[in-house]
């Protein structure tokens, strides 16, 4: 397995301020790649690092073999980006907007571009000025889309987009990742990334957190359990036993409902001894990214 | 009307720090030129000398009416020669600051947020013009004690501070009129600054045609009406409550207007444009003339216009130098040339600083495109920093040249019509095209700041304004205090001999500090 992009103890300090604190991030070449984490997490400075518009103050940092600050123009026509905030130039309508980008890297696919203008349901005769936040979005994404990279930086590229769109973004990216094209995808969108990703990256405080397979992941973690069982003596009893199994936390009862969370490995027993109680109704479903997520940003839970 | 006192109350707030800036500015040229005028012209015959100068069209034209040239005091001379060009900044920063306002506040959407609150659909015009009001009455007030300060009577000093402040509130109540024409703030800045250069322009070709208000023109003219008050020469009051009447009705027509369209909307309607980029929008130097060749424009239509009227005065000018022998002999000192050659070189200044303006304002945009992230999303492309810079800069340093040659073309074309002699076309033209130089080494210092040291931006700005300063005011300023100025290494011409190597050193030191722009933006991370 190759990798298209490799940080490692990454350092990058504005003033006072460390944005990446000994960054670590690893994109196996072909894989779509989700990278998570809260406001101010270090997302973005890492893109702009891997885009060679900031230098790292420390670290290793390599782009599809190359160094992304002294190969810049070299690698960057191997791959598209896709910023969160699109601000191109005012006075220029979408479609010149598109084509002016294409341009810049030597001509754009007529077919492709009008392909995915229709597809985004683009209207490209409007001015950039003019446009909201989503057809912005869909500009920039329609630009990049329509260059034929072998990887695409995405920063919260769908933040605007109606969940339409957002279908359509992802069915886009499917078909990319079916090529064998490689994708970094920063985004809070959860069940974006949970639908597109193959592995994620989870950054705090400029650090990864977490990093693997979403199973590798959710094992980790918790399966959270709603269940209903025939009358309040019976909850009692129920809540008296998970109060006493290890691996079970978080026991919440209301009247004969009861909800608890256990950890992913003692499932197996748990459901065994349930078996014992009347249970009437059960639900379990596995940790969400949103709750891995909330566990990793928050600490709580 | 519901919330206009508390929007009054954050705009003033947003912009106190612009606002002081413009103020300070203001006061500290006024009270530099009063105490300069006073020791220059300290004796009533050196006075009288100057109003001699004075009375010559093309001193008119930037000077004013000429109430009291016959007994020509320092407040005569102050109000005379310096009160256009007080009102100038306060008009432009008053109509800056209404679009800003309005305007801006609109294109940036903050307005919505605004508006969105508990805050009336009328509200947004009368509190920015009172913001307009506030920064005007301070601005005035501040230069009635600068003023007295300077060893001036009261009641003038009252009339000159009524009267900058008056043109400043008219301006600003246009400059909501322009907001509320164009979607676009810029578009909106550029026609409010129109405005101003068109009722400065009134008033010249109107106080040239007939002194001391005589001619309708300069009663159209707003900056008419404050000279009309004759401050320090028999204040005449009335002239002074046209200001504030006009700027009435400006602002009612503008406020009217505002209610009733609406939220983003204008008068001029952006229409759907082109759903593919025509071929000649090939690259960043293409967009580039797009995004600046209006504002190139109007700095060209401003200087050639500026240059036409002072070639069309040169007859003027050498009748009044044939009458006056001694005046001939100043005029001409250390020169053998013509008598209208001095006179030109003065001006073609003022066309150098006005291309420099050009080539400044049109680099340090530069450094707009990368705050704002375009620079990031197309330097994200395969497109290196050089590719980045050089196409974009090269349309200011076109553009400035352009202003440049338009200005001495038009002078020249101008004389040559007037004084009958095709020769001044070439003559003036080579002698603008001596100040490329200047322009593109102003422009290159702002290259490199761009590039190398973008939070000292505001350095070029400063140097551009130091050497405007000295080298418009040359003679009324202490010697020595253009010393740091690269106008002063130039020859003059038309009128002094030819001298190549400062020229080609200025030249050169242009593309290097352009070199060094280049080198800093390729070593430095990018601001966003």
């Amino acid at each position: 397995m190759t990798s298209s992009i490799v940080m490692s103890g990454v350092v990058k300090r504005f003033g006072r301020r460390t944005a990446l604190d000994g960054l670590d991030l690893e994109v196996a070449t072909g894989e779509v790649h989700g990278f998570l984490g809260p406001n101010g997490a270090g997302k973005s400075t890492s893109i702009r690092v891997l885009l060679g518009q900031i230098r790292a103050d420390a670290g290793r940092t390599e782009l599809l073999g190359g160094d992304p600050w002294r190969d810049a123009v070299a690698l960057h026509r191997r791959l598209a980006y896709v910023p969160g905030e699109v601000a191109l130039w005012p006075s220029l309508t979408g479609g010149e907007a598109i084509d002016l980008l294409g341009r810049l890297r030597g001509g754009v696919d007529p077919v492709r571009r009008r392909e995915l203008t229709e597809l985004f349901e683009l209207d490209p005769t409007v001015r950039m000025r003019a446009y909201s936040k989503g057809n912005r979005q869909k500009v920039a994404l329609v630009a990049a889309l329509a260059a034929d990279t072998e990887l695409l930086l995405l920063d919260e590229p769908t933040s605007g987009l109606d969940p339409l769109m957002e279908a359509v973004f992802t069915e886009c990216i499917r078909q990319v990742a079916a090529q064998g094209r490689t994708v970094l995808l920063s985004s809070h969108i959860l069940a974006e990334v949970e639908a597109l990703c193959d592995r994620v990256t989870i950054v705090r405080g400029g650090r990864q957190v977490r990093s693997g397979t979403l199973d590798e992941l959710r094992g980790r973690t918790r399966t959270s359990v709603r269940l209903q069982v025939a009358d309040d003596d019976a909850a009692t009893a129920l809540v008296g036993e998970l109060d006493a199994t290890d691996g079970v936390h978080d026991v919440d009862r209301d009247g004969a409902r009861v909800r608890f969370q256990v950890d992913g490995d003692r499932l197996p027993d748990l459901l065994e001894s349930l078996g014992r109680h009347r249970v009437h109704a059960l639900t379990a479903h596995p940790p969400t990214l949103e709750d891995l997520f909330l566990r990793e940003y928050g600490g709580v839970r | 009307m519901t919330g206009a006192w508390q929007l009054a109350r954050a705009g003033l707030r947003a912009e106190r720090v612009r606002l002081a800036v413009w103020a300070l500015a203001v006061w500290l040229i006024t009270a530099g030129s009063v105490s300069s005028e006073s020791q220059v012209f300290g004796t009533a015959a050196a006075r009288a000398a100057r109003a001699e100068l004075i009375r010559s069209p093309a001193a008119t034209a930037l000077a004013g009416p000429g109430y009291g040239l016959d007994d020509y005091t320092l407040g005569a001379m102050v109000a005379n020669e310096l009160l256009g060009w007080v009102a100038l900044p306060v008009a432009l920063m008053s109509a800056f600051l209404a679009v800003r306002q309005l305007r801006g506040a609109e294109e940036s959407g903050s307005m919505e947020l605004v508006r969105a609150a508990p805050v009336g659909r009328a509200a947004p015009v009368p509190a920015a013009l009172t913001v307009v009001l506030i920064a005007d009455v301070v601005i005035g007030a501040g230069l009635v004690v600068v003023l007295i300060a300077g060893g001036l009577p009261l009641p003038g000093a009252l009339a000159f501070g009524a009267g900058a402040a008056g043109v400043g509130l008219v301006f600003g109540a246009l400059g909501a009129g322009a907001a509320q024409l164009t979607a676009r703030a810029r578009t909106a800045s550029a026609s409010a600054a129109a405005l101003v250069g068109v009722g400065y322009l009134l008033r010249a070709v109107g106080d040239v045609r007939a002194p001391e208000s005589g001619s309708v023109l300069s009663w159209l003219s707003p900056f008419g009406w404050a000279q009309a008050a004759r401050a320090w020469v028999g204040e005449r009051w009335w002239p002074l409550l046209l200001l504030p009447a006009a700027a009435l009705c400006c602002a009612g027509i503008a406020g009217r207007v505002a209610a009733r369209r609406d939220l983003g909307s204008a008068l001029v309607p952006d229409r759907p444009g082109r759903s593919t980029a025509s071929p000649r929008l090939r690259g960043l130097f293409a967009v580039t003339v797009r995004r600046q060749g209006g504002s190139v424009l109007a700095w060209t239509l401003g200087a050639a216009a500026l240059c036409a009227l002072v070639g069309v005065l040169a007859r003027q000018v050498l009748d009044f130098v044939a009458e006056q022998p001694d005046l001939a002999r100043i005029l001409s000192a250390g020169g053998s040339g013509p008598a209208t050659d001095p006179v030109f070189a003065r001006y073609l200044v003022l066309a150098t600083c006005l291309a420099a303006a050009a080539g400044v304002s049109g680099t340090a945009a530069l450094h707009g495109e990368e705050l704002i992230g375009r620079a990031g999303h197309v330097l994200a492309g395969p497109v290196a920093r050089v590719r980045w810079l050089l196409p974009q800069l090269a349309v200011p340093v076109l553009g400035s040249a352009l202003v440049l040659v338009t200005g001495g073309l038009s002078m020249g074309l101008a004389a040559a019509g007037t004084l009958d002699d095709p020769g001044q076309i070439p003559h003036l033209t080579a002698a603008a095209l001596v100040n490329l130089p200047v322009v593109w080494l102003l422009t290159g210092l702002t290259a490199l700041l761009v590039g190398a040291a973008p939070r000292w931006l505001a350095v070029g700005w400063a140097y551009l304004g130091y050497v405007a300063l000295t080298g418009l005011l040359a003679g009324l300023l202490p010697d020595g205090a253009d010393a740091l100025s690269v106008l002063r290494l130039m020859p003059s011409l038309p009128g002094d001999p030819m001298a190549w190597t400062p020229v080609l050193v200025c030249g050169a030191a242009a593309v290097a500090l352009v070199g060094g722009g280049v080198w800093g933006l390729r070593r430095r991370d990018l601001v966003a």
